[in-house]
């Protein structure tokens, strides 16, 4: 029998009802919100409660009485007797054992529930496909008999598929974790298919991951070598082994003469292409310049004349036919913007068009992954060939961290549409591509959404286009996005509205007072500018309220 | 044995005392504006001898003593015990020709202790029912204690009681008699509802010594004067009971008469204690008291004022201001009065209750005690709605 705490509390002015109960306790009794609390009710039934507000109040009506009772104001003032008070403490209904929800009743005891209690109140208990997506720890401050460490899982096929899909991650930067958050669920993934294929299920899974941020995930096959002992164990609370993640390829931009490409340090590049394990990656033209449009999903182009160009381009009018490489596109859209050669030039672009898209594509085409071709024997590898080879609990890990904004959406269309094309069977028919060795899903992290999916986005951006796409068809071609950002509330409804899985980090005050932020209640908003890094407010379908969830430290190289 | 058939407590007892019930409008008498009764302070206090060791003529400042006091010891007072009542009128019965009120009543005694934290609990509680009608509800009238207390205990077995959980501890019974101008019946009623409050209050007294519980270190404090009328029910039969459970029990009132007050002159003191300085206490008096005869002789009691709050923030002079009673017990203090060490320490610990203070809660929060009030703030939690209370007659 676990510890009763207090007592419920019924009055006029607040009484209990079929959604939320009071309940009085001790003004020493360390409580804190997301703690589950228990009470008898009729039949012999128990209704769960999580505990949403915490007050303390004292028999004192007012402020003047406090000022009073201090000898009209002296500081060093001492009483006999402290004043009567005590904490009353607002919980949400979560379920009752008989299904009965009438609202509890006056004077009834209010105690901690165990482990098994709590799995049952927050509908952990029934979980199919078990996967694990932290830990919860509950009854903190009452001491180490009481508390309960759990760990929490999704069903699976509410995260990858088929029943939901989706996740987002939003959070302060650096100080919500949300990069590491998602790393710890796509480890867990990765953990149970790898797994399940010693089971020899038919599900299987593969990973592509965008490195946006410095050489955060350049070395996620290698130890974490400030992992504690006490880590090890939270691992092995929640099932999983202590090892990063295998399977792992990385895909750098290449670097051309003095410009690098990236921030991947020399030495830990040329021993990842020792190891098999990292490519360079290229864009050729005669194969990509169908992405062409990709460099242009930042420009505002409302009159669609870009789009035009495109689009003429692609379809090889005028002179683009034949051509094989950037240096004769670009000798070629340079034609185009000379005055005066009408023979040569669509009627419908006028030549200030022709120039501001020179302008534009000029500037992108200056990187040296625009190449003439990708070369096997140096480990340059084109992104999208790479991508219809990715194998079953294949990771692809593709930097992009040092690009140019354009240039990173640009990566990240292309690398979203050879995913979308593997999984539409697009390329079904090439010889090098093995159908047994498809992932039926394929999970794509990207961080900093806010750059490719907020409102501010233009309209016809094709990335814009191409994540909505993902989020509202992705589920049922196994096609899972997995985003982060900073700042939820700017993101396109479409996209946010279809993740099923939504996690909360750290979040600042501006933020939170957004509308998407309406549902939660005020003391989780006031807890979520002070969570720690590695806590998570989690919401998913099948829990019955927003989950306080913890991770542990990453397992893979951490670089300062 | 009658059978009786009728459902209701005022049907029972009209059957059962052959009156005549008449359905009256039942309301609580403590809402509406009634002549009260004034125990807390109903001596005519004539100051003619000192009731200390110390014979001091003026005021005495205590601050000091209390700052030292807060510094160096545990607060003296452990242990705070209040009663108080409720009463209703339920009905008009009548009894030959003669129409009387039937008084029903709450009474709950608390004693609350102050534990280690500065926190106070529970130590003792007490709540009965009771119903007080005329004397002459008994027709026979030889054995009137004891149809009274068949009286509540059939009552308590009938069915519509049982159903209710509830049980009436005694049916009292007031006196029948002529009424002066502006006595009323009622007020007889409500005075034994009172008197029964007063007893069990003694009897927690009692208990508490039983227990041991009482001692140079705990001592208990009792709400109002601690002149009761005659000792002589409850567990205090004799002198010597009353002496030993009141060494450490000092009543303080917050309301009493300056007016009657005087000194060995027959002037009224009021004044003086009207001037008294702030945390200073007049010199204690020695009071003996008729009312509280014991089979064996008088009370007598050490009496003296201190105030505790500045005039400055109080409505009247007298606000601020409490009465302290303490018995005399030994033989010694009977013939000197009590020891002003004593008297000191006991003011000393009073000025240190102060705080907190019930400012914005009860408009008494210049003279009341926070111990004090809280202790009343919890048999009043106790009681059973009003509302329910009337709506069971």
């Amino acid at each position: 029998m676990k510890k009763i705490i207090g007592k419920i509390a019924a009055t006029e002015k607040q009484p209990t009802t079929i959604d939320e109960f009071y309940f009085w306790t001790s003004k020493d009794m360390i409580l804190n919100p997301f703690d589950v609390v228990k009470v008898g009710h009729i039949n012999g039934t128990t209704t769960f409660g999580v505990i949403e507000e915490i007050s303390h109040i004292t028999d004192s009506p007012g402020y003047l009485t406090s000022y009073i009772s201090s000898d009209f104001g002296d500081v060093n003032a001492q009483a006999n007797t402290q004043r009567i008070g005590m904490n009353y403490v607002k919980a949400k209904v979560v379920g009752n054992t008989g299904n009965i929800y009438i609202p509890v009743r006056d004077g009834e005891h209010v105690s901690f529930a165990n482990a098994n209690e709590i799995q049952q109140a927050l509908g952990l208990d029934k979980i199919e496909n078990k996967l694990v997506c932290g830990y919860l720890e509950m009854y903190e401050g009452v001491g180490e008999e009481e508390k309960v460490t759990l760990p929490i899982h999704f069903n699976s096929d509410f995260l990858v598929g088929p029943e939901g899909a989706h996740m987002n991650i939003s959070g302060i930067s650096g100080l919500a974790a949300k990069t590491s958050y998602a790393m710890f669920l796509l480890k867990a993934i990765q953990h149970k298919y790898l797994e399940s294929r010693e089971n020899a299920s038919n599900d299987s899974i593969a990973f592509v991951l965008l490195n946006v941020k410095g050489k955060d995930l350049l070395a996620i096959d290698e130890q974490n070598a400030g992992l504690q002992k006490k880590d090890r164990e939270i691992y092995k609370m929640l099932g999983l082994d202590d090892q990063p993640f295998s399977n792992v390829k990385y895909f750098y931009p290449y670097s051309g003469g003095s410009l690098s490409n990236t921030y991947a340090n020399k030495t830990d590049l040329e021993t990842q292409m020792q190891q098999n394990k990292a490519f360079k990656y290229k864009y050729i033209f005669e194969h990509d310049k169908e992405n062409l449009d990709l460099l242009f999903s930042n420009v505002d182009d409302t009159t669609q004349t870009m789009e035009s160009i495109i689009n003429y381009i692609i379809s090889e009018q005028g002179n683009f036919g034949g051509l094989r490489d950037w240096g004769g596109f670009l000798e070629e859209v340079g034609n185009n913007c000379r005055a005066g050669d009408k023979d040569r030039r669509d009627k419908e672009i006028t030549v200030s068009s022709w120039r501001k898209f020179n302008r534009l594509v000029k500037k992108a085409l200056r990187n040296p992954i625009f190449a003439n071709r990708a070369s096997e024997q140096d480990r340059e590898i084109r992104l999208r060939d790479a991508i219809k080879n990715i194998k079953k609990n294949d990771v692809f890990v593709v930097d992009i961290a040092k690009l140019s904004e354009g240039m990173q959406s640009f990566v990240f269309g292309d690398v979203m549409r050879a995913v979308y094309d593997l999984q539409l069977g697009q390329f079904d028919g090439d010889d090098d591509v093995s159908q047994e060795q498809i992932p039926a899903k394929i999970i794509i992290f990207i961080d900093e959404l806010n750059k490719y999916a907020s409102t501010d986005i233009p309209k016809n951006s094709p990335i814009l286009r191409q994540i909505i796409d993902i989020t509202e068809r992705g589920r049922s071609l196994g096609i899972i996005l997995f985003s982060a950002e900073q700042f939820k509330s700017a993101i396109h409804d479409r996209v946010k509205g279809n993740c099923a899985t939504h996690a909360y980090g750290r979040t600042n005050v501006i933020e939170l007072s957004k509308n998407d932020y309406r549902f939660i209640p005020p003391v989780y908003k006031n807890m979520m500018t002070r969570l720690k890094q590695g806590e998570y407010l989690v919401h998913n379908p099948i829990f019955r309220s927003l989950l306080n969830v913890k991770f542990p430290v990453p397992l893979y190289k951490q670089f300062k | 044995m009658i059978e009786i058939v009728m459902k209701g407590i005022l049907p029972y007892i009209a059957k059962r005392t052959s009156g005549k019930s008449f359905k009256s409008h039942k309301y609580c008498l403590d809402d509406v504006k009634m002549p009260g009764v004034v125990y807390d302070d109903r001596q005519d206090l004539t100051l003619k001898k000192y009731g200390e060791t110390e014979k001091i003529k003026q005021t005495k400042p205590l601050l000091k003593k209390s700052q030292q006091v807060q510094k160096f010891s545990k607060p003296l007072f452990k242990y705070f015990l209040d009663g108080s009542r409720r009463t209703y009128k339920v009905d008009d019965i009548a009894y030959d020709k003669r129409v009387y009120p039937v008084i029903a009543g709450q009474i709950g005694v608390g004693c609350c202790e102050r534990l280690e934290d500065r926190c106070l609990n529970k130590k003792s509680f007490k709540h009965d029912l009771v119903l007080a009608l005329p004397g002459c509800a008994d027709k026979d009238g030889n054995k009137k204690e004891l149809f009274f207390n068949k009286l509540v205990n059939d009552l308590n077995e009938q069915d519509f009681i049982k159903s209710k959980n509830i049980k009436f501890h005694k049916v009292l019974s007031y006196e029948d008699r002529e009424m002066q101008v502006e006595e009323k019946y009622e007020n007889l009623g409500i005075a034994k509802i009172h008197d029964e409050m007063i007893e069990c209050e003694k009897k927690t007294a009692a208990q508490l010594t039983h227990d041991n519980l009482l001692n140079e270190n705990a001592y208990l404090l009792k709400d109002g004067s601690l002149e009761y009328q005659k000792m002589k029910t409850g567990d205090l039969k004799d002198l010597s009971v009353i002496k030993s459970n009141y060494k450490c029990v000092v009543g303080v009132s917050k309301s009493f008469n300056p007016e009657k007050c005087r000194d060995k002159n027959g002037l009224t003191n009021a004044t003086k204690i009207a001037e008294l300085s702030l945390f200073s206490r007049t010199p204690a008096y020695m009071y003996e008291s008729s009312r509280t005869a014991g089979k064996e002789g008088i009370v007598k009691f050490a009496i003296w004022y201190l105030r505790l709050r500045d005039a400055r923030y109080t409505a009247s002079p007298y606000e601020g201001i409490v009465k302290i009673e303490k018995i005399l017990v030994s033989e010694a203090e009977q013939n000197n009065g009590l020891d002003s060490e004593e008297i000191d320490l006991i003011s000393a610990n009073l000025i240190n209750e102060r705080n907190p203070v019930c400012y914005g809660s009860d408009t008494r929060w210049a003279n009341h005690l926070y111990p004090v009030y809280l202790t009343e703030t919890y048999i009043k939690s106790k009681y059973l709605d009003s509302r329910y209370f009337i709506n069971l007659f």
